[in-house]
């Protein structure tokens, strides 16, 4: 230990050496929370290791340290289930952010459910790197260790910096507003592409009502029957095709 | 584009509030160049430039933080080790630690508390909490006696003369962690300050063993070369009782 506690206080490892692409993943972040923002979206923190985490980013949004900027509505969440929390608290169009480990399975399930929920979210860490596609976001820094990264002002630095670069994106209105022109060249809908929904009532006949970004919807689950509330299922062309994941996970 | 966040009130531990009104969720804000020039930021529809200066802000302010952070360090490398000395001591005789702060300094302060309780790697735990964490105590305290009074009060109840009380102000002027500070002096607790700009009242505070001043007017700055230093302050801690314990071994 003597060696390691010797190690740590030497300089500290500068940050302009670990943020790399980070500082490119915080700029789209941004702007996307900017945009979220724009149209009320509410900000739901949770950092289930370290819930003063959670609470920093929350009190940074809704009290800034800079007179005159917009008080933004950022809430902790440091239920000790934040899943089903969140499932109560988050709207469509809300921002989840999540302070944790890759292996954090509380935020690796809220992440998921988030899509069905419809959220944009984002996964602040260090380590090893969640799965590709785990959140809408991953700001990561990587060549950190996991161990020591929450303690040393690491996180604090990366949510400032998300703090301030929201705030920039205020200065640019029409960039804020949302894009509905469909620049896609093939409609969700027609493609091969599955999404996911959350059940939230089982009908007659293998139907089901799931929760999904875009609304409610009901769906035909005879290929993943028999579903229980809660599950996560994979639906394409109204059809649940797979559980992704049970209701008691 | 004013990307800079210096300057401005510190946030939960200002004398004074600066009020921010916000715009109802939903509604489109309107800057306040809008009516001069209606056709430009408004109009603005290409996000590119807008995203290379955010990621070179983004760069700008880590490397600022970085410099900030290393400079603090050497500044304070030597009160660090006295410091630590002395706390080691009051750990091996049973003394607790107690952290507390105002908003984000509330925060950082339940984050030093946890690094003392549950380290990192093969370090020894010791006995360290934060006096924000229970909003019963807090609340009940603010209410009936006042918010300056928050953390004294629990100094009063929960103190003995072999502990020690860290408390943590970006502005140095809060004044609930000053009189923490007093009535943990009385009571003979080591008593140590983490403060940013120029160390505000805890720069003259006299019931102040030490007192750390992270030099910059950035809260956010601030904040993180305070975690820095924290960490530091908990690694030499740590050194000094892995020193102890080899020397009680020979």
């Amino acid at each position: 230990m003597a060696t390691e506690a010797g190690r740590a206080i030497q300089t500290p490892q500068a940050p302009q050496a670990v943020l790399g692409g980070l500082a490119d993943d915080l700029a789209t972040t941004c702007l996307a929370l900017a945009r979220r923002f724009w149209t009320g979206a509410t900000m739901w923190c949770t950092a289930p290791a370290w819930p003063q985490h959670a609470h920093h980013v929350a009190v940074e949004f809704v009290h800034p340290v800079i007179m005159g900027k917009r008080a933004l509505p950022a809430v902790a969440v440091t239920d000790p289930d934040p899943v089903s929390a969140l499932r109560t608290l988050a709207r469509q169009g809300d921002i989840l952010v999540a302070v944790a480990n890759a292996d954090d399975r509380q935020v690796m399930a809220a992440m998921r459910r988030g899509r069905a929920w419809g959220l944009e979210t984002v996964w602040i860490g260090a380590g090893p790197r969640p799965d590709a596609g785990a959140a809408d976001h991953v700001l990561w820094l990587a060549d950190e260790d996991p161990g020591r990264a929450p303690h040393v002002g690491s996180f604090v630095l990366i949510y400032h910096l998300l703090w301030e670069l929201v705030h920039v994106c205020f200065e640019h209105p029409g960039l804020l507003r949302a894009d509905d022109s469909c620049t896609d060249e093939v409609c969700v809908t027609c493609s091969d592409e599955g999404h996911l929904g959350e059940v939230v009532a089982i009908g007659r006949s293998a139907e089901a009502t799931v929760r999904t970004a875009t609304g409610p919807a009901l769906i035909d689950t005879t290929l993943v029957a028999p579903v229980a509330l809660g599950d996560l299922v994979l639906i394409h062309a109204g059809t649940a095709i797979e559980l992704v994941e049970g209701a008691q996970t | 584009m004013s990307t800079t966040a210096h300057n401005g009130h510190s946030k939960g531990d200002a004398p004074t509030r600066g009020g921010t009104v916000g715009t109802p969720p939903g509604t489109r804000m309107p800057s306040g160049s809008d009516f001069l020039y209606p056709f430009i930021e408004a109009d603005e529809d290409d996000a590119g430039p807008l995203l290379i200066d955010l990621a070179a802000s983004a760069r700008g302010k880590a490397t600022d933080s970085g410099r900030l952070q290393a400079a603090t360090i050497e500044a304070h490398r030597p009160a660090l080790g006295a410091l630590a000395r002395a706390m080691a001591d009051r750990f091996t005789a049973g003394g607790q630690l107690f952290a507390f702060g105002n908003g984000g300094s509330a925060t950082d302060a339940a984050s030093l508390a946890a690094l003392f309780t549950h380290p990192p790697g093969p370090a020894r735990p010791l006995p360290a909490r934060s006096l924000v964490a229970d909003e019963a105590v807090v609340t009940a305290l603010g209410n009936d006696v006042g918010f300056e009074l928050v953390f004294s009060r629990q100094v009063i109840a929960h103190a003995r003369s072999g502990d020690m009380a860290v408390g943590l102000s970006t502005s140095g002027n809060s004044n609930n962690v000053i009189r923490a500070f007093g009535e943990a002096h009385r009571r003979g607790l080591l008593t140590v300050g983490l403060a940013g700009y120029e160390g505000g009242q805890m720069a003259a505070c006299e019931d102040l063993d030490h007192c750390l001043v992270v030099r910059s007017d950035s809260v956010h700055r601030i904040q993180e070369s305070q975690a820095a230093l924290a960490f530091a302050l908990w690694s030499e801690v740590q050194t000094a009782l892995s020193a102890d314990r080899a020397g009680a071994h020979q």
